[in-house]
């Protein structure tokens, strides 16, 4: 009986190791972008309750996620996309806007390279100004980090941080950034930063609220 | 005793060695891509989408028991000027009638967007096996979708959902004409793409399809996507 306990007691306390070790992966700390100055490219913050598809979470880029039927997309194509109308908040100069956001989970998401990531793509447009497109990466491979700590602390989700920048470099070198579509951002090229916060403890809510910040210059004018 | 531990740990290392190197992480089934070339060069693929069953509705709505034009799966911003943008999400098909991705159709009207009576459009394509692609035209006439306050609440009406719309032809191309010169014959932009898309960019054209007016007044039809596109280099 001591024996069975002995070898149970290593085989998780090995496991827990092991996780953690995969977790700690020394890549994910060099894989965060440069935050865009605030003063040029503020946060917006916005809710993506209103969706079509996936959740988002850790368990749905594990793929263990179980479907809500309410929300779900059943085609084959979509049982690993998230789709919505988004509301942007009007502020800083700016009117409110309004857009269409797309995750797409990431398939060369890889345990071993600290990849948990998902490809998101966003319809932007103002009302009278114009428009733009934009796209980028998210690795949520730290939030999972801190989720599978506080959870080994007895669920004290006060070890999590309470914003998390989620934008990082595209696997394989892939273009991201945004693209003036019309009106008076026809042309323009620049960048975008999103950022997770995760519901505060003893929130009603589990889903995250979400911040976006994009900085776009114009094209440059050509000389003659 | 501590042999036994070590051995257990040593395993448990492994196991999660294990797990990390063949956990099944989620993959998007891919569709094989079905494009043609032109024959002044380039690639061609079209993408089709029925209304009003591919329309992708909100949490919560109705596809049922609205007006005959109402549109699930849209949103409507519009402010104390009258500019006004629409948004509209969608299933997106090849042309063999397979669902492979999503859809995202942005409007605007007003200011620096579009002259008077017309609107701009975006289209937002996701091919989640192959990347995006970004669509940007301008339109014909106003495609917008208008906001209308009925018995059941606020609706939102899409100009191609009502018979009254098709009075007197049965095919639309939404995408305006370029004007007169070298450049292509269309204002429709393949602006950009991702993945698979990345380095492409083109031409394409937004057109609508009357398939059927039903009793009640409302339509079916299809709107085509046609693209043409070229590399960077």
């Amino acid at each position: 009986m001591a024996r069975a306990l002995i070898a149970v007691l290593g085989l998780v306390l090995g496991v827990l190791a092991g996780a953690a070790l995969v977790l700690g992966n020394p890549l994910a700390w060099f894989r965060g972008l440069p935050p865009l100055p605030p003063d040029l490219a503020p946060y917006k913050t916005y809710r993506w309750d209103d969706y079509r598809g996936i959740e988002g979470g850790l368990a749905d880029l594990l793929g263990v996620g179980e479907r809500n039927r309410e929300v779900a997309l059943m085609d084959p194509a979509l049982t690993h996309v998230r789709i919505g109308i988004v509301v942007l908040p009007a502020g800083e100069g700016a009117p409110a806007a309004l857009a269409v956001k797309v995750s797409a989970l990431d398939d060369d998401n890889s345990l071993w390279r600290a990849r948990l990531g998902t490809r998101d793509y966003w319809s932007i447009f103002w009302p009278g100004e114009g428009s733009v497109f934009a796209n980028a990466y998210s690795n949520h491979w730290i939030l999972a980090r801190d989720t599978f700590f506080a959870a080994l602390a007895g669920g004290d989700r006060e070890l999590m941080s309470p914003s998390y920048a989620v934008t990082a470099p595209p696997p394989l070198g892939d273009p991201a950034g945004v693209t003036g579509a019309s009106g008076r951002y026809a042309g323009f090229t620049g960048e975008i930063r999103e950022q997770l916060y995760p519901a505060p403890p003893g929130a009603d809510r589990t889903s995250p609220d979400w911040a976006v910040a994009i900085k776009a210059n114009p094209p440059p004018v050509a000389t003659p | 005793m501590k042999r036994l531990f070590v051995v257990a740990f040593v395993a448990g290392l492994l196991t999660v060695a294990l797990a990390a190197t063949l956990w099944p992480l989620p993959q998007h089934p891919r569709f094989r891509s079905i494009s043609t070339v032109p024959a002044d060069g380039g690639r061609q693929e079209e993408f089709v989408i029925h209304w009003p069953e591919d329309r992708i509705a909100r949490p919560g709505e109705r596809g049922s028991g609205l007006p005959p034009a109402a549109a699930v799966g849209a949103a409507v911003l519009e402010d104390s000027a009258g500019r006004r943008v629409s948004a509209e999400l969608f299933r997106l098909r090849d042309t063999e009638d397979n669902v492979i991705g999503v859809a995202g159709r942005l409007s605007g009207t007003g200011g620096a967007i579009a002259d008077p009576g017309r609107s701009a459009t975006n289209w937002l394509l996701v091919i989640p096996s192959r990347g995006a692609l970004f669509l940007a035209q301008n339109d014909v006439q106003d495609t917008t979708v208008r906001e209308s306050i009925a018995a059941e609440g606020s609706v939102a009406l899409a100009p191609a959902q009502a018979g009254a719309f098709w009075t007197d032809r049965p095919r639309v191309r939404v995408t305006a004409p370029a004007p007169a010169g070298d450049g292509p014959a269309t204002t429709g932009r393949v602006l950009r793409g991702t993945s698979e898309f990345a380095g492409l960019r083109g031409s394409f054209t937004e057109t609508w399809d009357l398939e059927e007016v039903n009793a009640d007044g409302s339509t079916r039809g299809r709107i085509l996507l046609s693209t043409v596109t070229i590399g960077d280099n």
